[in-house]
């Protein structure tokens, strides 16, 4: 028989980066194929080839054994591929029964609706799938978790043959996880083909039959899931000798900067923090999609408040209750979206380095155009930016670039405490590491610095200590010399108890 | 769970029952002080004459339901009138005197719905141009004259009274009609689905941009259908008729709960928006109050229904 | 991966490359303007006289006033609808302080642009501090506004008879021109001085292009919000005594209309309803196509309604033509390098 799937030496490229390089995928019915990779490896490119989104420059594409030429997401769909990404695309005003039935029935605009049915078939897909969700509630009502449940109902009502699942379980509690396998091992007991995308390693061989590992756009092998360990995978992910890679830590952590005790958000989902954070340190904050890093960062920076435990800075209480006390205070906050928080495309660079310190260098609110090119010069030499100047807008650069731009404006604050999320997502090699580079050179410099980051090799090469984070609190702090297998098992909290 | 217990029927319906609930306190506190506003034959003058309002209005829901907005339909109001009524004096034969207005308002609702949906402009700035093009377009040509219209249209040739009730019945039956179609067939999900998230639609093969465009030829339509039924009410044609009518329909669609920012509301909010409106009017003549204060009104229910809407949804995404 | 290229080559600075600036926005309407006006000058006998220029600076200063100071508003991607029924609104307050109440003009008119910066502060409030939209917000306070002032006057009463030393502000002459004009020019440049120059206009394009974005830098949003609707209430008190001095009477129809000008003439001048793009000098250049244009048409002796229909039309051609251009470059842009998110190649969906 035929594999459902088959990808063969499938490349593509984006300008200059190469997203793929001529890799070979194959997906048989009946099985479990684990996709496995770090940040920036190619797994979303392969999928979005899959799905039509894409289409490959190079390589073939076949489906049940037939050859596929320009694939479309709506062809795509007719052949029974189906995705659930982590961002669910339901309709918020709608009723759950709605959507499902939004997504299952044909677009023909003439047709009788029969609610009865509608309320029917959520009822019997939901029911399969375990999940106690109401049919007649608005999807708005719903928590993130039941929202993905309701995704996975549509894919599991359109039939789809080949199933996409994107880091599935990110924020689902135990129990869901377990009746989410529970569907995965019926899709495949009734002969699909699922696509497993995760960072769990032990969901992976709980649930897979083979697993691929993708790194840099190729991929580094595919294994059947009892001829590998976990040692091997991690291996095949990572690669390269960590400390090869990341500058050296150059300097002794000196005295505390900051403390965070039993820092909690009911607004924000992070409870019981627990952290100190030092000048000339870098502290990596790690764990899964979910588990608070960035609620973590948004309640120190005063985007969410905080309404229990306390934050101390030099050893006083601080409140900060907006990011221009944050600021105040020292505190810098890289976002992890960096196109629509962290710089202004359309706004020239010297417009974006300013853009935090307006008080400072244009006070009594003129604009001052010397002092601020003046500055952004400054930060283009320091930082290493390539641009053809000053006034260029931020989205002539590429995202290495951005983030150099996005630095320079938080460094401009001249801050304590300096918060990069995912400072090198999305950046190609060569600006990843000028921008470790930059970020040692500022903790050698007295900064403290908290990075949260999902890549792991990155984490491990640059951390002095590493915290993990599972379920909004502070599960674990590691030495930086950890190696990835602790991290992760923390990261999945099989080194502690489970958040229920 | 087959059932569902009063108490989440009514905070499922809670905005349009609570609309109900102040037109029934309007009523009866109309019904202590000046009950004089419940005699019949100016009360049915006065429905017969709202009946127009309610159909713009329920055109008015489905243009919000999209997320769009739509402030010209008081310029396509006065034009189809205009239209009809100079075919009416043409002695044109009555099905072109019936129809000419839907298929003129068609047409310059098919003109916004190309520019807001085919080129993607802000529906706010394109009804704001189209409007006072047309507006001023028609006092070019008519320069404000009356159209004085034959006897035989009056009323559709009924007796005065049977016209009203024709009118108001036929009004009635619009607004089941549509709040049907809204809820049973397919076309009128997708119109709350394209607001609720156009691009969620868009992944669904819903074609949001072409549902746009229908809605405000409907809408467009809709108005011509106003018009014509304000025609037949008078023996002229007043080419300053409808305006204030958008302000009107939107009022009434906001205090019936529809949502601005679109996908929620229910028609027969938006019916009891348009009664509670239909009232103040009147109801501040039989209570002595002067009617120059029915435009501010107008403004602060606007603001209050809005404000009121955005401060129960604030607690509702706090509680959550 | 993603490489987030972003090609906006028309937003180059035109002095280094001056072939762009030819291309920009306010040269064209530059152009534009220049081709009205020796048109209506060829074609009007009286039109380019200096008595009637002079005209046309009277007749546009209260559009240009509101204009001015709807440009900073539609930066931060907001919408103010209310304005017109403001100044109309303003306008018979300050007839009746000063009938009534007996205040001096001078009082009066303070007293009414202090009701001017409360009236802009309802706004404020409400789309600062309840979040709600600015389209329904000011649509609610557009009727309002006027239905208070209809309200006021009971539709009928009229404010006239102003001592000639007020009239003089509207209707005279102050070192060779208009007096008001003064008050436009001072405004006009006050006002870019303080959107081009200072960071409080820097604030308002941050928020026009990127509302949490700019939160994130630690700008105070809610504040400069509310400070822009204020000063639209501010000015529109200020557009409204003007009026009443140019007219010799204050009606609560006054200024019926004034937000679609004003509006066009923003938006012809290049600003970008989504927010974040534009300039005053290009809405002064808009409310001087606009005003030449209904000025000249009258010596064309073409009727009062061709110039509404002809505002209506340019602004709709000016909305259109931007997010046509806006298309091109989109598009040229993924040509050379393809932005990871959308295909290239691949079909489009239904």
């Amino acid at each position: 028989m035929p594999p459902l799937l088959q990808l063969s030496r499938i490349s593509k490229s984006f300008g200059a980066v190469r997203a793929l390089n001529e890799v070979s995928f194959s997906l048989e019915p009946g099985e479990v194929h684990a996709l496995l990779g770090e940040n920036g490896a190619g797994k979303s490119t392969l999928i979005k080839v899959i799905t039509g989104a894409h289409a490959p420059d190079d390589g073939r594409i076949e489906i049940d054994g037939r050859p596929v030429e320009a694939l479309s997401p709506s062809h795509a769909r007719a052949l029974g591929i189906g995705c659930i990404y982590q961002q669910p695309a339901l309709f918020p005003d709608l009723t759950v029964a709605e959507n499902i039935a939004l997504r299952l029935e044909s677009a023909s605009p003439a047709r009788r609706i029969r609610w009865a049915e509608r309320q029917a078939q959520a009822k019997e897909l939901l029911h399969k799938l375990g999940a106690e969700i109401e049919p007649s509630v608005e999807v708005r009502r719903l928590s993130m978790p039941n929202q993905q449940l309701v995704e996975i109902a549509c894919a599991l009502g359109s039939g789809a043959r080949i199933v996409i699942m994107d880091e599935p379980t990110a924020c689902l509690t135990q129990k869901e996880q377990h009746l989410l396998f529970a569907v995965v091992r019926g899709l495949r007991a009734h002969g699909a083909g699922v696509i497993y995308i995760s960072h769990r390693l032990e969901e992976i061989f709980a649930l897979a039959d083979r697993v691929t590992v993708l790194r840099d756009g190729t991929s580094i092998g595919t294994n059947r899931i009892d001829e590998i360990n976990e040692a091997s995978l991690i291996r095949m992910m990572v690669g390269r000798e960590v400390a090869t890679i990341y500058p050296p830590s150059e300097s002794a952590p000196q005295e505390k900067l900051v403390s965070l005790r039993g820092l909690g958000s009911r607004e924000g989902g992070v409870h019981g923090v627990n952290l100190d954070l030092r000048a000339g340190e870098i502290v990596g904050l790690a764990g899964l999609v979910g588990a608070g890093r960035t609620e973590l960062a948004r309640v120190l920076f005063g985007i969410t408040p905080a309404d229990a435990g306390e934050i101390l800075l030099n050893d006083r209480h601080v409140s900060i209750r907006s990011p221009a006390e944050a600021i105040a205070h020292g505190i810098a906050y890289t976002p992890e979206d960096r196109r629509k928080h962290g710089v202004i495309l359309e706004m020239p660079i010297a417009a974006n380095v300013s853009m935090a310190v307006h008080r400072i260098l244009f006070p009594g609110t003129w604009l001052r155009f010397d002092a601020e090119r003046c500055l952004a010069l400054d930060a283009i030499r320091d930082l290493g930016i390539k641009t053809t100047g000053p006034s260029a807008p931020a989205g002539s650069l590429s995202g290495g670039n951005q983030q150099k731009v996005a630095l320079a404006r938080w460094l401009a604050t001249k801050p304590k405490l300096l918060i990069l999320d995912e400072p090198t997502q999305g950046v190609d090699i060569g600006a990843k590491s000028e921008i470790h580079k930059i970020i040692r050179r500022l903790a050698a410099e007295g900064l403290a610095v908290l990075m949260i980051s999902s890549d792991l090799p990155e984490i491990l090469g640059m951390s002095d200590r590493i915290a993990v984070m599972r379920g909004g609190t502070i599960t674990t702090i590691l030495d930086g010399k950890a190696d990835a297998h602790r991290v992760i098992a923390a990261a999945l909290g099989q080194s502690g108890k489970e958040a229920a | 769970m087959t059932g569902r217990s009063p108490f989440q029927s009514v905070s499922k319906y809670f905005r349009e029952l609570s609309v109900a609930a102040v037109l029934v306190v309007l009523l009866l506190v109309l019904a202590i002080a000046a009950p004089a506003f419940f005699d019949a034959p100016p009360l049915f003058s006065r429905l017969a004459r709202d009946t127009p309002t309610l159909v713009a209005a329920c055109g008015m829901t489905l243009v919000i339901l999209c997320r769009q907005i739509d402030i010209s339909i008081g310029s396509q109001f006065a034009v189809c009138g205009v239209c009809a009524g100079m075919l009416a004096a043409g002695k044109e034969p009555a099905f072109v005197v019936c129809a000419a207005p839907l298929l003129i308002g068609a047409a310059l609702g098919a003109v916004n719905g190309a520019l807001i949906a085919g080129l993607r402009l802000p529906s706010i700035v394109v009804t704001l141009a189209t409007m006072v093009i047309a507006r001023e377009g028609l006092r070019w040509t008519q320069q404000g004259a009356f159209v004085n219209l034959p006897d035989g249209l009056q009323w559709f040739g009924l007796a005065q009274r049977s016209g009203q009730w024709a009118l108001i019945a036929f009004a009635l039956l619009l607004v089941a009609a549509m709040a049907w179609v809204m809820k049973h067939l397919a076309a009128g999900r997708f119109v709350y689905a394209v607001g609720s998230d156009a691009e969620a639609a868009r992944l669904a093969g819903l074609r949001p941009q072409l549902t746009t465009f229908l809605v405000f030829i409907l809408m467009g339509a809709l108005t011509g259908l106003a018009a014509l039924m304000n025609l037949v009410q008078s023996p002229q044609v007043d080419p300053k008729s409808g305006t204030g009518i958008e302000l009107k329909a939107i009022a009434a669609a906001v205090v019936g709960g529809v949502a601005v920012s679109g996908g929620r509301g229910r028609l027969w909010g938006v019916f009891a928006g348009v009664l509670l409106l239909a009232c103040i009017n009147p109801a501040l003549t039989y209570l002595h109050v002067e009617a120059y204060w029915e435009k501010a009104i107008q403004g602060a229910i606007i603001l209050l229904a809005v404000v009121a809407d955005g401060m129960r949804s604030r607690k509702a995404r706090e509680a959550s | 991966m993603e490489d987030g290229k972003l090609k906006t080559g028309f937003m180059l600075s035109p002095l280094k490359n001056w072939k762009a600036g030819l291309f920009r926005h306010e040269t064209i309407l530059l152009a534009v303007l220049l081709a009205e006006w020796f048109y209506f000058d060829s074609v009007g006998r009286r039109f380019g006289t200096l008595d009637n220029t002079f005209d046309i600076l009277r007749h546009s200063s209260e559009i240009g006033l509101l204009a001015l100071v709807m440009t900073p508003i539609m930066l931060t991607g907001g919408i103010d609808l209310s304005v017109g029924s403001l100044l109309g609104l303003c306008a018979i307050l300050f007839g009746k302080l000063w009938r009534d109440a007996h205040f001096s003009p001078g009082l009066a008119a303070v007293c009414t642009l202090g009701i001017g910066a409360v009236a802009g502060g309802l706004n404020a409030a409400l789309i600062t501090r309840l979040r709600l939209p600015p389209l329904i917000v000011t649509l609610g306070t557009y009727s309002l506004f006027r239905g208070l002032a209809e309200a006021i006057t009971r539709g009928v009463d009229t404010f006239t008879d102003f001592p000639a030393s007020f009239l003089a502000l509207g209707q005279d002459r102050l070192g060779g021109l208009p007096t008001q004009a003064w008050i436009f020019l001072s405004a006009a440049i006050g006002v870019w001085l303080l959107v081009h120059r200072t960071t409080f206009g820097r604030s308002l394009r941050a928020i026009g292009y990127a509302p949490e974005g700019a939160r994130y830098a630690g700008l105070p949003v809610e504040k400069r919000l509310a400070m822009a609707y204020v000063l639209a209430g501010v000015v529109a008190a200020l557009a409204a005594i003007i009026y009443t001095a140019r007219l010799g009477q204050a009606k609560a129809d006054a200024g019926t209309g004034y937000e679609l000008f004003a509006i066009t003439a923003v938006v012809l001048g290049g600003t970008s309803i989504f927010g974040g793009a534009g300039s005053i000098h290009g809405t002064l250049l808009g409310v001087a196509t606009i005003a030449v244009l209904s000025n000249g048409l009258v010596h064309a002796r073409q009727p009062r309604e061709v110039a509404g229909m002809l505002t209506g039309a340019l602004l709709l051609f000016a909305l259109a033509s931007g997010e046509v251009s806006k298309r091109l470059a989109k598009f040229r842009a993924h040509r050379h390098s393809p932005n990871p998110a959308t295909p290239v190649s691949a079909s489009h969906s239904p």
